[in-house]
């Protein structure tokens, strides 16, 4: 895309009082990338979109969008910004179509331009046999997909999405998930809140870990599990804490509390000779898979993505 | 809190937004600014009239139904303006967050508290407009002293609309709307002489009628059947109060979109 525009958050900071909801947040987004801020409820994802598009204001730091600085000119950065708020704010009195053509007034794109860029939106999101429902019609799947479609009204060159899948069922989820993928082919910087481990890993080119407003680790999903954890895990029940806190000691890796059992990751060295040792203790259960994301959270903050 | 970054598209896309909602229902949203009057004047002009007879207005005696015309003007406008201001933002506002929505598109703050304010003003007008034309067909208003009048229709819109939005950014709760409806807007809708001169009224009630604004705004609008030397001392408090009532009310709202 040759008028392409780069977002950069500087050493961002909110306070609310005494309360530190975002401590130092730093990270860029190219455009055709998808970034990830991945972390439980409270972590500072949302406090985070605010600053970057402009209804919060940083106790500290900046955020450029192209010429553009945030705080101070987020009106003109909305312009080539595109932005998926959590809540719904569709607007209940208008139709589908209506909720398009009248919000792409805002950008002055009105009369037969809106209703075209209308009509293109909810073919691209599949909600063109909606177009004359209320919105109070919809399923939340539809909701969310046409808040998509709203934003995408001025052809954005960066898009906000906070956490747009929440509450969703596997199926409408898989089909934002691919809108998402159509708009990163287009060029598209996209910046995804989600405390989904599978989305950040199926969508996300780059995460940053948040915790109590802080990035704790940052890479692609596949480096995080690689870098944190290794290749595989083996989940256990029924073995004493002892026996694999003295295996965890001798191959140098990781175990920890988890459910009623425990989690131990297996050295890529040698993943046999742990994952052997433990089946010699024959445990109630016993599951090898490949390492995920919410072991990495898991190892890095004690906690698990809620 | 940063100001004046509006533009005009950016105002008048708000206000195109409103009308458009006002327009998909223009009839029901037409109706009660023009039964009310019409009641009112059915009501009040045929009841008390014949009771009534003439009413003694700045030193001349002046048929009651004539009297009481410009007050329903006033009413019409100070009702209208205000429970836009006041419910259909506060709803705006809190349940739909079309504030919240607007916000995601290039415009400002001041566009989306202008555009509303303005919006709530326009329902003001128009509700005082269709008063005044009804109090014309009755032949208790001249046209062409409603036309002349239409800047303080206006402006008492604009002032009323500014309250309501002050109380939308103020209250928590949309019942407490309640509050300054009863301790604010009925006191002034009753005793500002809209209905019956002042200075009826017991002389120390008759003050405090006279300093809430809807007074200034009836006096005003009667200018036809006569105006106070002090006039213009009128229409500057009630400018003045439009403009504090402005600000207060941007000053509310704006913690409740920006962190």
């Amino acid at each position: 895309m040759s008028d392409a525009l780069n977002l950069k958050a500087y050493d961002l900071w909110k306070t609310y009082g005494d309360e530190a909801v975002v401590q130092g947040i730093s990270f860029s987004l190219a455009p055709g990338e998808i970034v990830g801020l991945l972390g439980p409820n409270g972590a500072g994802k949302t406090t985070t979109v605010g600053m970057l598009f402009g209804t919060v204001i940083p106790t500290k730091g900046f955020v450029q969008f192209g010429p553009w600085q945030l705080p101070g000119q987020g009106q003109l950065a909305r312009a080539q910004m595109g932005i998926v708020t959590q809540e719904d704010n569709l607007d209940p009195d208008f139709t589908v179509f209506k909720n398009l053509t009248h919000f792409a007034h805002h950008y002055r794109i009105t009369g037969a331009a809106a209703r075209q860029r209308a009509g293109e939106l909810l073919a691209l999101v599949n909600l063109e046999h909606r177009a004359e429902a209320q919105v109070d019609e919809l399923s939340g799947g539809m909701k969310r997909k046409l808040v998509l479609a709203r934003a995408l009204l001025n052809q954005p060159k960066i898009v906000f999405l906070d956490e747009p899948t929440t509450g969703l069922d596997p199926d409408a989820r898989q089909d934002f998930w691919r809108l998402v993928q159509h708009l990163k082919a287009s060029g598209c910087g996209i910046l995804l809140t989600t405390h989904y481990m599978d989305e950040a890993q199926r969508l996300c080119d780059r995460l940053l870990l948040l915790q109590q407003g802080k990035v704790i680790d940052e890479g692609t999903p596949t480096d995080l599990v690689a870098r944190v954890i290794g290749r595989e895990v083996a989940e256990i029940e029924g073995v004493e804490t002892q026996i694999l806190q003295d295996l965890a000691a001798r191959y140098e890796t990781w175990y920890r509390a988890f459910g009623s059992g425990h989690l131990i990751s297996l050295p890529d060295s040698d993943p046999e000779v742990v994952w052997d040792a433990i089946a010699a203790h024959h445990p109630n259960r016993l599951l090898r898979r490949p390492a995920n994301l919410e072991d990495v959270f898991l190892r890095l903050t004690g906690s698990v993505l809620e | 809190m940063k100001l004046i970054t509006a533009t005009p598209w950016g105002v008048y896309s708000v206000w195109w937004r409103h009308f458009q909602v006002y327009r998909s229902t223009w009839l029901v949203n037409c109706l009660p600014p023009v039964s009310e009057p019409i009641v009112y004047l059915l009501a009040f002009g045929y009841g008390l009239s014949p009771l009534i007879g003439e009413v003694d207005y700045l030193g001349q005696m002046i048929p009651y139904a004539r009297f009481l015309a410009p007050g329903m003007i006033a009413i019409g406008v100070l009702f209208q303006s205000f429970f836009e201001g006041a419910y259909s933002s506060f709803i705006r506002l809190n349940f739909q967050k079309t504030w919240q929505a607007l916000l995601t598109a290039p415009l400002s703050y001041t566009d989306v508290f202008l555009g509303d304010w303005v919006w709530a003003a326009t329902k003001g007008t128009i509700a005082g407009t269709i008063t005044g034309l009804v109090a014309v067909l009755a032949n208790l208003y001249d046209l062409s002293s409603l036309v002349l009048s239409l800047p303080l229709i206006v402006l008492g819109s604009l002032l009323f609309g500014a309250f309501g939005l002050l109380v939308a950014g103020a209250v928590n709760k949309v019942d407490q709307v309640n509050v300054p409806i009863f301790l604010v807007i009925i006191p002034m809708f009753t005793l500002c002489g809209t209905y019956f001169p002042r200075d009826t009224l017991p002389p120390l009630l008759a003050k405090f009628a006279s300093l809430l604004p809807l007074a200034s705004l009836v006096d005003l609008l009667r200018w036809p059947l006569g105006l106070p030397p002090w006039w213009p001392l009128l229409l500057l408090w009630l400018i003045g109060w439009m403009v504090v009532m402005a600000r207060l009310a941007a000053l509310r709202i704006y913690p409740r979109l920006f962190s």
